[in-house]
């Protein structure tokens, strides 16, 4: 091979370097660019009048007087709607059977879409669940509805070789002809006026909790069964950790015994997290009987059995990097070996085991295996610190995946899931990113 | 002076103490190293009880039924009377989907190692290792939420255009770099360098346009595919790719790394160019630390639950054909999570054990790998210090 | 090829450890109450595993007096020095032979404790090593170590210490800072001052100035001057100048055999073995 085709090979090893790295960027970057744009609408979004008059009715929130003058204003325009369906109503029970039976089935899908906009409609019973004794509270979802309400959704089964395909059929065309026409142009023209957008920072997202399973409301009963479950485990694994690192590097001498613990540690850090949680089962709960069943305890046990390898490498690492020179003076002051390891080689790894203590209540933060059999419920109340010991609690992880997958109305409250993501995303990297800030000072710090 | 000195003067010196406060002493230290021992050796002993007590619910189960069906068959009726429990096609559903995150996470994550511990300088370095750092700690449910909710419907909805400008962006740079150097392979031994020159271009030129082809023909059919549903295989095995990826680059990286510094010097001082240099000299040197990294890599795949529960479909039949990535699987780790709820916890029925066994396959599996890996790592460690 | 020649010659001059008679020049003054046998070493060795790094050496170190260990590195000057206060005990499978004696008492013997031992026998290293923590509590680590818990005692033995270790003057307004914060010189002392706030009764310097300028080290040398007297010093060093300037004896050591030990003029003046004499002219090193 020549020089020229040698050094092009050389390049393009480069690039094939540089565009792995690039893909790894990407990749972080296109999982968390729709978690954090996402997430944040489940804090700052257009709220409408139904947000404001839910917050004011369920937590007492806001200013009632304005309030009702909006509610006011916003019926005000919402009453043509309503006269307009009466006058239909009317219109209907004069119509033959034919022409009724063709109407009456694609009304009754107006009617709901208009249920999912103002919540419930004159003469209509008190529902029973409270998604449906509000209307939408969010502009985007009303816009969304609004949609609906215009055009029916019909599928293209048209050609069998393809998927069939969704089009959209307007529904003033379909109302041709009958009073109710007028109905679309008026609710698509004057929806702002009916429902009073306005730009709302909602912090209660974080501080509230649920209504309903999750369709208003905020997630603090999560957010605080993760902190729960996630310090629980460190006050297990932490001290455990520890004492154990200082045995690997201060007391074990080499032989068979030592290379068998080593070996164990790495073995449990290679643990699929699932099996932590069947472990977690048949023994804290089954065979130990912690708790009578799921419990904030069981779960926090289990986490601590997960994340104690990596608190021992942490700590390993940060004793040993302790410089052999501060063992060597304070013995020679005339210290006992352990008074050695507490006065002055605990004090110099402090931020490097902390660091690794960061890092491992990030993991057990966001671990959701280890804890779906063992301490995690779908929906609740948060629990008080007293009860962390019999309780089952819902937390971030768990319920993100529940809300996703197992949600009765999993489409209908994707904001509250991309909230709890990122709420979840954004504990654990800030837990990070405070280990990596932790880890560069002590590098600088040793660096002098 | 008199050098009469003897030990058994009177044990009054300030430094030597009575025989009983010594065994005292030596006692107490005794006792506080056990006391250290056993907290250290606690982790031993929950790896024995993670053992034994994954087996000992897992081993009814093969009391109850056997080993046949279990492995043998793929009819996964845990609900029906009379239950059926053949999890091939959940075992496979798990090897599938590692086997593909493998395939996307090995080459790239040693490649990516490799462009960290031997191209990137020190300043660009620094900021890449946070990222993977990032990479790693993001949790999986997150992950997973994106797989389904993102990704997914995009798969589902632009599947095909999806697949074929990756394709074009993926092969087309590999394509015009082997077609150089195949048409300066093919002409080396023309001596004369103008004619050389000609015959080289034009067989690049004959070459280039046959890869274009080849290149559009696969890029149509791809584009021509139709995905039927966006949970899939493929789905869950890039998601998964995403989250080896960091342990594969930082445990290969300190392969790298060991291999010390004289080696590459040697290779450059030879007049060899950086990727000759990597290729032929370092990677064999560092290859079976990397071979362990790739283990640990592929475990964490295979050991991860929440993306293949939520992204992967949970269809426990064996893809059609075998190789189909655009079917849904379903695997042993989703299964225990997903039917745990609706086996009988407290009497412990069949259906409860059978997800025991299939951790206790797991556990296996992930035990015997990290063994392997360990011992790689110990050996390479050995030759490179010479020993 | 001259090696094996002095290597019969240094045999017998090793085993011959005679009273040594104490042969001062006229600036150093003979010190009233010293001149004691302090550490006794009888045919004492040490091994790393099956290595014998120090060699059957047969010494006396005298109280009060300085006595400077010279060599070229890797004689095991440095762990003869280390064995003293039995800082080898860190080293995994690092075992002696042999007697070594202070105070009378066998320093390996079964009934020591070593942690009393290293308060009667304190040791400043190469490298400054004081802790990450103020100067205050650097000095008082050791004096807290052994139940001083009072505050206005601890300050009255922080404030003498770093007096005898003339660092008082520099430091006493910044006590609370943290001694990482002074210069090389003044740590070296600030871990001579904590090395005497235990009051030690010997003093081991190994190698002190080998990571300090001239100037600090010449602030060294001259603590140690001051500190003669008071304790048994014991200083390992490279440089032959600085034995010469500071110490009263010397122990020269090659290849873990102790070749010669004498009053130091006579040892740079009139060596009695060929190899010390081409050891300290620069022949070798």
């Amino acid at each position: 091979m020549n020089l020229g085709t040698r050094k092009l090979l050389d390049r393009s090893f480069t690039a094939l370097g540089f565009g792995s790295i690039v893909i790894m960027g990407l990749a972080l970057l296109v999982v968390l660019a729709p978690i954090a744009s996402k997430g944040i609408g489940a804090i700052v979004f257009q709220g409408t009048i139904e947000h404001r008059k839910m917050l004011l009715s369920e937590f007492g929130r806001g200013d009632a007087e304005k309030i009702s003058k909006e509610e006011a204003s916003a019926k005000e325009a919402r009453q043509k709607v309503f006269d307009m369906l009466a006058t239909f109503d009317q219109e209907l029970e004069q119509m033959d059977f034919d022409r009724q039976s063709k109407y009456r089935n694609s009304y009754e899908q107006v009617k709901s879409a208009l249920r999912g906009l103002y919540g419930p409609l004159p003469g209509d019973t008190e529902p029973a669940l409270m998604r449906f004794q509000y209307g939408q509270t969010r502009w985007d979802k009303a816009e969304e509805k609004l949609h609906e309400l215009l055009y029916e959704q019909k599928w293209d089964y048209s050609n069998p070789d393809v998927i069939a395909k969704p089009y959209d059929v307007s529904r003033a065309a379909e109302f041709e002809g009958t009073s109710l026409v007028k109905l679309f142009s008026y609710v698509e023209e004057n929806l702002d006026r009916m429902m009073l957008p306005e730009w709302t920072i909602y912090w209660g997202f974080i501080t509230d909790s649920s209504i309903d399973a999750h369709f208003f409301g905020g997630i603090w009963p999560e957010i605080q069964g993760t902190i729960f479950l996630a310090i629980g485990a460190m006050l297990f694994a932490f001290p455990l950790g520890v004492i154990a690192a200082i045995y690997f590097t201060e007391y074990a001498r080499d032989g068979f015994l030592t290379s068998m613990l080593r070996s164990a540690n790495s073995t449990l850090a290679g643990v699929p997290s699932i099996v932590f949680g069947l472990f977690g089962l048949a023994f804290f709960i089954n065979t130990m009987h912690v708790s009578h069943s799921k419990s904030v305890l069981a779960g926090s046990l289990t986490l601590a059995i997960m994340v104690l390898p990596t608190i021992i490498r942490a700590a390993e690492e940060a004793i040993l990097a302790v410089p052999k020179t501060y063992k060597e003076a304070s013995l020679s002051l005339g210290s006992t070996k352990w008074n050695t390891i507490v006065t002055v080689i605990l004090p110099a790894a402090l931020p490097g085991i902390l660091t690794g203590g960061v890092i491992s209540l990030g993991r057990a933060a966001g671990e959701t295996a280890p804890i779906i059999f063992t301490a995690a419920v779908s929906v609740g109340t948060a629990i008080g610190i007293g009860d962390v010991l019999s309780s089952p609690t819902p937390a971030l992880s768990w319920n993100i995946y529940n809300l996703a997958s197992e949600h009765e109305a999993a489409a209908e409250i994707r904001h509250v899931q991309y909230g709890m993501v990122l709420s979840l995303v954004t504990i654990v990297l800030l837990l990070n990113l405070s280990a990596i800030i932790l880890r560069a000072r002590i590098s600088k710090k040793l660096k002098g | 002076m008199n050098g009469e000195v003897t030990s058994n003067q009177a044990r009054s010196s300030a430094f030597v103490v009575s025989e009983k406060k010594r065994k005292i002493q030596k006692f107490k230290q005794k006792t506080g190293e056990g006391a250290l021992l056993l907290i250290a050796s606690f982790v031993a002993i929950v790896v024995l009880f993670i053992f034994l007590f994954v087996a000992r619910d897992a081993i009814p189960f093969f009391q109850i039924r056997g080993f046949g069906e279990f492995f043998g068959s793929s009819n996964w009726y845990p609900a029906d009377d009379p239950p059926e429990f053949g999890a091939l096609a959940i075992i496979y559903g798990s090897v599938m989907v590692t086997a593909g995150s493998a395939l996307l996470a090995v080459p790239m994550g040693v490649i990516a190692s490799i462009c960290l511990s031997d191209i990137l300088p020190f300043s660009v370095r620094q900021y890449v290792k946070p990222v993977i750092e990032m990479l790693a700690a993001i949790p999986s449910v997150a992950f997973g939420f994106f797989a389904l909710v993102v990704f997914a419907p995009l798969l589902q909805n632009h599947g095909g255009p999806i697949l074929m400008w990756t394709w074009w962006i993926v092969a087309a740079p590999f394509l015009v770099i082997a077609v150089i150097v195949a048409a300066e392979l093919l002409t080396s031994s023309i001596t004369s360098e103008s004619a050389k020159r000609n015959a080289s271009i034009a067989t690049g030129m004959v070459l280039g346009a046959i890869s274009l082809g080849f290149l559009y023909f696969v890029g149509n059919q791809l584009q021509h595919i139709t995905i039927m549903s966006g949970t899939n295989a493929l789905n869950v095995s890039i998601i998964l790719s995403f989250m080896a990826l960091p342990t594969i680059v930082s445990v290969s990286e300190d392969a790298l790394q060991a291999v010390g510094r004289e080696l590459r010097e040697g290779s450059y001082a030879l007049g060899a160019t950086r990727a000759e240099t990597i290729v032929k000299t370092i990677l064999p040197a560092a290859s079976s630390g990397i071979l362990a990294a790739v283990i640990l890599g592929i475990m964490r795949a295979l050991g991860e639950t929440m993306v293949v529960w939520m992204a992967s479909g949970n269809s426990s039949a064996i893809p059609d054909p075998f190789y189909n990535y655009l079917d849904s699987v379903r695997t042993l780790t989703a299964t225990i999570a997903g039917d745990m709820g609706e086996a009988d916890q407290v009497t412990g029925s069949a259906r409860f054990h059978v997800l025991f066994a299939m951790g206790l396959l797991l556990l296996i599996v992930s035990f015997v790998s990290n063994l392997i890996s360990e011992r790689i790592v110990v050996r390479q460690r050995k030759i490179l210090s010479g020993q | 090829m001259p090696m094996a020649l002095e290597a019969t010659g240094m045999k017998k001059k090793s085993n011959d450890s005679a009273v040594l008679d104490i042969y001062l020049p006229p600036e150093r003054k003979k010190i009233e109450g010293g001149g004691k046998p302090h550490v006794v070493a009888k045919n004492f060795s040490i091994y790393y595993g099956e290595f014998e790094a120090v060699k059957k050496v047969n010494a006396d170190i005298l109280s009060k007096y300085v006595t400077a260990i010279i060599g070229p590195s890797g004689c095991g000057k440095s762990t003869f020095l280390r064995a003293i206060n039995r800082m080898n005990d860190l080293i995994p499978n690092c075992h002696t032979t042999g007697a070594l004696m202070f105070d009378g008492e066998d320093v390996y013997g079964k009934f020591t404790d070593e942690v009393l031992l290293r308060k009667k026998i304190g040791m400043v290293f190469q490298k400054p090593n004081p802790f990450p923590k103020s100067i205050f509590d650097n000095i008082a680590y050791g004096p807290r170590l052994h139940g001083v818990k009072d505050r206005k005692t601890l300050e009255g033995i922080v404030e003498q210490s770093l007096r005898k270790a003339a660092l008082w003057d520099e430091v006493s307004d910044r006590l609370d800072k943290n001694a990482l914060g002074l210069s090389g010189g003044q740590q070296q002392r600030l871990c001579v001052a904590r090395t005497l706030a235990v009051e030690p009764e010997i003093l081991l310097l190994d190698e002190p100035t080998s990571a300090l300028d001239p100037k600090a080290t010449a602030k060294i040398e001259d603590l140690i001057q001051e500190l003669r007297g008071s304790y048994t010093i014991m200083i390992v060093t490279h440089n032959m100048q600085q034995a010469s300037r500071v110490s009263d004896y010397t122990m020269f050591f090659y290849e873990g055999v102790l070749v010669e030990h004498a009053p130091t003029a006579e040892l740079f003046t009139r060596p009695k073995d060929k190899m010390t004499e081409d050891y300290i002219t620069g022949r070798f090193s």
